[in-house]
């Protein structure tokens, strides 16, 4: 099978599931485990934290072009390969398996459709 | 030498860590062994770890991040971990590459996440295990002396290196919630060394510091039993300000003797097992280097040949605690916070303005944020219309723990909700319960009047600071024009919060306690006003140690007034511990003495 790597870029915060936030979203959660799930299938993830590797978005050409122009709002930004393929929102693992190139999963454990996830840009 | 008592007992460790109850004498205790090691000829090193720290007053020297020698001693250096100090420059270390490539709004979303309660935890602790490990400024010492923070901090900051330790190794993908720690994990070798040091008898002393109280006294057997656990045995007990009436006919001064030896012969038997030591009751602050060397002394005190005690102009315009139960009273809903550092009888205020309100047949919920409180302990008995809570941070993480997993379980698959629980594992977690339970109880104040002890200053200020990044997040969440109430600005509402400064009419209290002033000034919340708490200046004492202290206080007490504070309440010195509900109300309506004989005591022209 030929996978794509991904790459992403959160917003600054403070772990990768959001539970140091004055409220806990369920969805970072989500989003971190299908990661995982991603990464069981072969597939090459990254995840930089704007909070805890600035570096990383200096580095990267399009994440530094996406924060210039439209700042903190165009985080996370996912790259598969070389390609940005979603910007601001947090997608599904269906979503991500198709710009991976893995089948997704028969487990059915995950939602369908799209789930855009208001981000959660907060620490203690 | 004056610490020829401490000497003798112990052979002088690498570290000397000095811990107790707030107000025991830590400061001076670790300053006094600390100097005593350098005269001797040793290289030492004095750590605060405090963040409302006075070592600076003690020492008479400014102390800075780096150790910084101390005026005349050749042989001494003072270090101040500020842990804010060091939040900065983590801060700086994260942002500084990358401040002028990036655009200033995504520098400035790193910034907020980075100005957390758990940064400047964190920071502190990097600090205080790059000493412990060995690094090159400790290398540079024969002796680190740790003026440790009062002890519910102390108890966390000890804990930490074993906390971490096992946290990191338990944290199989790769630590997603060590947050602002997540640099530090190359450093899990310096972690090690630290708890190793801490367990070695032969590199780590622990000295606990406590009075002849039972309140000191089972905080102390409290921490024995807490750092034994952690392996740190090699464990000396220094019983400060033991008092010897001199004054036979003083019943005050007789009372206050029985006490501590009522106390002492009362000690937890672990703590009673332990080697131990006694320092007497000094008649003068400790502060300057000449009275730190006399810190150890076992002389008797003769007595002043003229002591002046109270004239009266100190004793104008001071309040008793009633005027203040009476404004709350009238308005039947509201918040009463006592701040003040550790040990200045927080609780014991709070209980007794929450039992006096209670007395008066309104309904009112009097709560904890201290670590080690002891407040079930103080009001054992059943007050009608008064509810006792505390904030246990255990507990209050336990709790919201479940909340949050029991919520997620419907919407997450079980890879999902181990991440999750794995992250709520995390350190950060207790301070955002504890934060939570927090803003329950300071929003039950609209319904009701609510009584708070808060923790010692440097935990208080954490909660504030939490309350505010809280407070921003808040107003973004829901744009301009909110009515939203937060927290903060409830506490900034001085028709609904009445924030009473706690102190001691004595040199570091006050001085801490203007410290307290600035910080919430700074948080745009502006006291009440001050108690001045066990004044022996309030009292008619006779015994000649008594009146020098009483003395020491007056110069403190018109400070307060003039500087300070606009409505001053003072606490005379009570001869019994305040516990049962008759005791606490007397502090709030005082019918025994309260104006200072004139008989024995005036001097002035």
């Amino acid at each position: 099978m030929n996978t794509k790597n991904i790459t992403v870029y959160d917003p600054a915060m403070c772990c990768s599931t959001g539970v140091c936030g004055p409220e806990v979203d369920p969805d970072l959660a989500r989003f971190s485990a299908d990661l995982e799930w991603l990464a069981a299938q072969g597939v090459a993830v990254r995840r930089f934290n704007l909070a805890q590797e600035p570096g990383a978005f200096v580095g990267d050409a399009d994440a530094q072009a996406a924060l210039e122009h439209r700042g903190a709002s165009a985080l996370p930004l996912i790259k598969a390969d070389d390609v940005v393929v979603s910007s601001g929102v947090y997608p599904s693992r269906v979503q991500l398996a198709t710009w991976a190139g893995v089948a997704s999963a028969a487990s059915g454990c995950c939602a369908d459709e799209a789930a855009p996830v208001a981000k959660q840009p907060r620490c203690c | 030498m004056s610490t020829d008592t401490l000497l003798r007992l112990t052979q002088p460790t690498p570290f000397l860590f000095f811990t107790g109850k707030g107000g025991v004498g830590k400061t001076s205790a670790a300053s006094a062994t600390a100097l005593g090691l350098a005269r001797a000829g040793k290289r030492v090193l004095i750590v605060s770890t405090d963040p409302a720290s006075n070592l600076d007053a003690v020492l008479a020297t400014e102390l800075l991040a780096t150790p910084t020698p101390i005026t005349g001693e050749p042989n001494l250096f003072g270090l101040n971990i500020d842990p804010e100090a060091a939040a900065r420059a983590y801060r700086e270390r994260v942002i500084g590459p990358v401040r002028d490539v990036l655009p200033a709004s995504a520098v400035a979303s790193i910034e907020e996440q980075l100005s957390g309660a758990c940064t400047v935890e964190v920071a502190a602790f990097d600090e205080f295990t790059g000493l412990m490990s060995g690094d090159a400024t400790a290398r540079e010492f024969d002796h680190i002396v740790f003026d440790t923070a009062p002890t519910g901090h102390t108890l966390r900051l000890l804990q930490l290196p074993a906390a971490w330790t096992s946290f990191l190794e338990t944290n199989e993908r790769g630590a997603s919630c060590l947050g602002p720690l997540s640099g530090l994990k190359n450093s899990q070798e310096r972690y090690a060394r630290s708890l190793a040091a801490l367990s070695d008898a032969s590199e780590t002393t622990l000295v606990l510091v406590t009075r002849a109280e039972r309140s000191a006294l089972s905080e102390a057997e409290r921490t024995r039993v807490e750092l034994e656990k952690l392996g740190v045995t090699n464990q000396f007990l220094l019983i400060n300000g033991v008092f010897h009436a001199s004054d036979r006919d003083d019943a005050l001064a007789l009372r206050l003797e029985a006490l501590g030896q009522a106390a002492l012969a009362a000690m937890p038997r672990g703590l009673a097992a332990l080697p131990s030591f006694e320092v007497p009751l000094k008649p003068h602050n400790l502060v300057g280097l000449d009275a730190l060397a006399s810190f150890f002394d076992q002389a008797p005190f003769h007595g002043l040949s003229e002591p002046r005690v109270a004239s009266a102009d100190v004793l104008e315009n001071v309040a008793p605690l009633s005027s203040l139960v009476d404004e709350v009273a009238a308005a039947g809903h509201g918040l009463v916070m006592f701040m003040g550092k550790g040990g200045v009888g927080k609780t014991t205020m709070a209980a007794a303005v929450a039992v006096e309100l209670a007395s008066r047949g309104l309904p009112v919920h009097l709560t904890t944020t201290d670590p080690a409180a002891h407040l079930e302990g103080t009001l054992a008995e059943e007050v009608p219309h008064l509810r006792v809570s505390r904030i246990d941070p255990l507990a209050e993480t336990e709790a919201y723990r479940e909340r949050i997993l029991a919520r997620s379980r419907a919407t997450l698959d079980d890879d999902a909700l181990a991440l999750l629980e794995e992250d709520l594992r995390s350190p950060c977690t207790e301070e955002v319960a504890v934060f939570h339970a927090f803003s329950r109880a300071v929003f039950s104040s609209k319904r009701e009047i609510v009584v708070m002890d808060t923790a010692p200053t440097g935990h208080t200020l954490l909660l504030l600071d939490a309350a505010g990044s809280y407070h921003r997040e808040t107003l973004r969440q829901a744009g301009a024009g909110s009515r939203l109430g937060t927290p903060l600005m409830r506490l900034q509402d001085a028709a609904e919060t009445r924030v009473v400064i706690v102190t001691l009419a004595e040199t570091t209290p006050v001085q801490e306690a203007a410290h307290l002033q600035e910080d919430l000034r700074r948080a745009a919340i502006e006291p009440y006003g001050w108690v001045i708490n066990r004044s022996l200046a309030a009292t008619g004492t006779t015994d000649p140690l008594l009146r020098a202290r009483a003395a020491a206080e007056l110069p403190e007490i018109r400070a307060v007034k003039a500087k300070h504070a606009e409505r001053v309440f003072l606490v005379p010195w009570s001869a019994d511990e305040p516990t049962g509900v008759a005791a606490l109300r007397s502090l709030v309506q005082p019918d025994h003495p309260h104006v200072p004989q004139e008989s024995s005591c005036s001097n002035t022209p």
